[in-house]
């Protein structure tokens, strides 16, 4: 008896010391010594045929989009300039917390939703086959290597299918919900391919689901989420030239999202947009900051009974 | 590419830490801020084997190449270490197997008729005949042992013995008689540890209690800072000034290899990879390991460890004089065990695991477990060591009060009748030493049976004096509590109550290390 007791005990050990069921942590002082492993080159091309396609619908549809408006509010605006827009394009996003990927597929109108791919990290959403198979299913993920190794398939092969990408420049989620460096594979990909940008910022993702929290905060947090005019690269643009003018516009949009419009275009001309990366102050005021929770937009439904 | 080896501070992401104990292990929970010593990973090793061995045999360093050095008609001896080296045994082939192997196909290319092999036991048990034959590997066994020709170093044969001198300290420099009279003495060595090989070698290894006194004595490893570390182990001085007596005597050809950290096998891979990098079937294999081990009736439990057979790989090999291959040999070792850690600590914490140099297939007795946690774990240092002077030293393993009769009987009367007495080893030197070393009974069991020499468990008792003089406090974690008392010492159930006990030496808040082997490392503390 004492055997199985002590069993349980040891299992109990393992699954809370290895974190069963999540994603394993390596300590802070032994993270310089982690091996550089080569991701395992996870094909996902399955996810985005017509079968593929289907079990997304459903998934997206029938499981995704009712949990997720279950458990927060969402405000979307700026879809009036995909009107005029013919895919493929590049959405690219400010990036705060794993709520922004069915924020922003779920807020795209449905011909667009269905043609879009997002690029997710290969060693975070495709180290084991079950987070693959889940992510390509869900959001229709590829992998993207963070560190530049090789995928089975480039963002330039889904966009050359003719697909969307959702793109975070910053290559990870914020920890302090203000903006972080942006890489160029964006700019990249719209000069090299000539497709154009669709900038989108969000705002409440960070407050509502942070890093290290698995499930969004009690109470329907508000989230909000604001798309901005497409920005085509220009003949002889570069990405070096191309990706500060896509920062910029998200950049406005996150200035437009906490002011209006006019007051956002006026400072963009003037070039006094509020730099999204935050004040230099202590660590704690800037998460304390953009750790508040969005104040919810007024019901504004009618209703047959008025209270 | 390797990693190097490196000092973790436990954090709340680190899963608990495997720690050895005997013929089991458990998971410990360290305190947040606990420094951990990992071991550097193995080194690349060499590929071609045979090659590097003639190579290294052909172009020996500061000495001519072995085939000029062999000719008809000289007398041959070829000495090698014996079964206490490496641990765990290795896997067949041996590498003494396939250097011994070339040696002698040069040998017999020159024609050399008179050779003999001799295992450099000094007062351990003399080897088995399975254990000779894996060793030397089966053809050399065949063709030697039946003619007596393959034998082990008997220190209490005073026919077969030769007082070769006196170091200019007046150290006794008693060897092998064969040996010693030999035209050319190879001497095939595989050096697990930074304290093996060099000098310690032939004068050890070959030597008799006459010889061996000189050095292995409670005031010389007192004066060891530390016995790992050579150039500042008062036991490797007075080896290698006996080393330098011979070698105006005699013409010694040494062989010495280094091995990676390879230490468990297959199906025992979470043992040296880092916690937080086991993968579900390791974590699986760790908890039914651990399952299997709680209902082993103990003599499987044993088996399961002892039948464990290392595939180790050669890291390199270097022939010639002593002083010239042991400088490379070193070097060598150092780049595959040593791990740099910034100062001391309160407590130092350390496992000690089922094996150890003298309970190859046999038993670790209360004795034996403290040699190798206070002595070989502790002096695995360089610089100084990883507690402070007056701290706490805090050790897993059972001490189980059980001795193997056939391999340590002296060791039973040494812990029935002397550490009932006293467990001062300078009071334990002084009383008991002598009437143990040349008790009749022992010697006999040692020549005929398969027994350590009499004089063996004070060797070990000495081994841990520098320990026991550093730190003020040492407690067994999981101890049978009479045998910890019955040693000096103390016993505690968990870590949190040891370091409780240990509150009273080091504080409430002390700083903690612990040194996460096997596999081997060496704390380079600075």
């Amino acid at each position: 008896m004492s055997w199985v007791r002590d069993g349980v005990v040891d299992v109990r050990q393992v699954a809370r010391g290895w974190r069963w069921g999540r994603r394993s942590l390596v300590p802070r002082s032994a993270e310089q010594f982690v091996s550089p492993t080569r991701p395992t080159v996870f094909p996902t091309g399955w996810s985005r045929k017509p079968a593929g396609r289907v079990v997304r619908e459903v998934v997206q549809k029938g499981g995704l989009e009712p949990l997720f408006r279950s458990q927060v509010r969402t405000r979307v605006e700026g879809l009036d300039v995909l009107t005029g827009l013919e895919g493929p394009v590049i959405f690219v996003a400010n990036h705060a917390s794993h709520l922004d990927t069915p924020l922003i597929l779920l807020s795209l109108p449905e011909p667009w939703r269905r043609r879009t791919a997002v690029a997710a990290a290969a060693d975070y959403f495709f180290d084991t086959w079950w987070r693959a198979v889940g992510s390509a299913v869900a959001f229709n993920a590829f992998p993207i290597d963070r560190r530049g190794g090789a995928m089975a398939t480039t963002p330039g092969e889904v966009l050359d299918e003719g697909w969307s990408l959702v793109i975070y420049p910053e290559g990870t989620r914020t920890h302090d919900g203000w903006l972080g460096r942006f890489q160029m594979g964006a700019a990249f990909l719209a000069v090299r391919h000539g497709v154009p940008v669709v900038p989108v910022a969000h705002r409440g993702t960070f407050a509502a689901m942070p890093r290290g929290q698995r499930w969004p905060g009690p109470g329907r947090r508000q989230l909000t989420l604001r798309f901005g005019p497409a920005l085509r690269p220009t003949e002889g643009d570069t990405p070096r030239t191309f990706a500060p003018r896509v920062r910029d516009a998200v950049a406005t949009l996150m200035d437009e999202e906490q002011s209006t419009w006019w007051d956002a275009r006026r400072r963009a001309v003037a070039e006094t947009t509020p730099d999204p990366v935050g004040p230099p102050v202590a660590a704690w005021r800037r998460v304390w900051e953009q750790s508040a929770p969005l104040e919810v937009d007024a019901d504004t439904r009618v209703r047959a009974w008025r209270r | 590419m390797s990693r190097p080896g490196f000092v973790l501070e436990v954090d709340d992401r680190t899963p608990p830490l495997l720690v050895h104990e005997g013929e089991g292990f458990r998971l410990e929970s360290f305190p947040l801020g606990s420094r951990v010593v990992y071991p550097p990973e193995s080194l690349p090793t060499v590929a071609d084997v045979d090659e590097a061995i003639r190579e290294a045999l052909l172009h020996p360093l500061d000495a001519d190449p072995l085939p000029s050095q062999l000719r008809a008609g000289m007398r041959l001896t070829i000495a090698f270490d014996d079964v206490s080296l490496p641990l765990p045994p290795m896997r067949a082939p041996d590498i003494r197997q396939r250097i011994i192997e070339a040696v002698l196909t040069m040998a017999a290319a020159a024609g050399v008729d008179d050779v003999e092999l001799i295992a450099a036991n000094a007062l351990h048990r003399r080897m088995t005949e399975a254990e000779l034959r894996h060793v030397v590997g089966e053809r050399v066994f065949r063709s030697f042992h039946p003619q007596g020709l393959l034998t082990n170093h008997d220190a209490e044969d005073r026919e077969n013995l030769l007082h070769v001198g006196l170091t200019e300290k007046g150290e006794d420099v008693e060897i092998n008689r064969r040996a010693a009279e030999s035209d050319l003495l190879v001497y095939v060595n595989i050096n697990l540890v930074a304290m093996d090989g060099g000098h310690k070698s032939v004068p050890v290894g070959l030597a008799s209690y006459k010889s061996l006194r000189h050095h292995h004595n409670v005031r010389t490893m007192l004066a060891s800072h530390s016995f790992m570390d050579h150039e500042r182990s008062h036991l490797h001085h007075s080896a290698w000034r006996m080393g330098r007596l011979l070698a105006e005597h005699l013409n010694i050809f040494q062989i010495e290899t280094t091995l990676d950290n390879n230490v468990f096998g297959a199906g025992y891979g979470f043992l040296q990879k880092p916690e937080w990098e086991w993968s579900l079937r390791d974590q699986g294999s760790m908890l039914a390991m651990r399952r299997g081990l709680a209902v082993a009736p103990p003599r499987l439990k044993h088996r399961r460890f002892h039948d464990l057979r290392s595939a180790y790989g050669l890291t390199g090999i270097n022939a010639g004089r002593v002083d010239a291959v042991h400088e490379r040999t070193i070097a060598a070792v150092h780049r595959q065990q040593l791990v740099e850690v910034q100062g001391q600590s309160d407590v130092l914490v350390m496992g000690v695991p089922y094996l150890g140099p003298y309970n190859v297939d046999s038993t670790m007795n209360p004795i034996l477990a403290t040699c190798m946690g206070l002595g070989y774990y502790f002096n695995s240092y360089r610089g100084q060591p990883v507690v402070r002077r007056g701290g706490a030293v805090i050790l897993y393993h059972p001490l189980a009060p059980q001795f193997n009769q056939l391999h340590h009987p002296s060791y039973v009367d040494f812990y029935e009748e002397i550490l009932s007495e006293t467990t001062d080893p300078l009071v334990i030197e002084e009383k008991y030493e002598k009437q143990f070393a040349t008790d009749p009974w022992y010697i006999h069991l040692y020549r005929t049976s398969h027994a350590y020499h009499g004089v063996h468990p004070f060797y070990m008792w000495y081994w841990a004096a520098h320990a026991m003089d550093h730190v003020d406090d040492v407690i067994w974690v999981g101890a049978d509590r009479r045998a910890a008392r019955r040693l000096g010492f103390r016993a505690a159930t968990t870590l949190a109550d040891a370091l409780e006990m240990a509150s009273a030496t080091v504080g409430s808040a002390p700083s903690i290390t612990y040194l996460h082997n096997p596999p081997h490392l060496i704390a380079d503390v600075r």
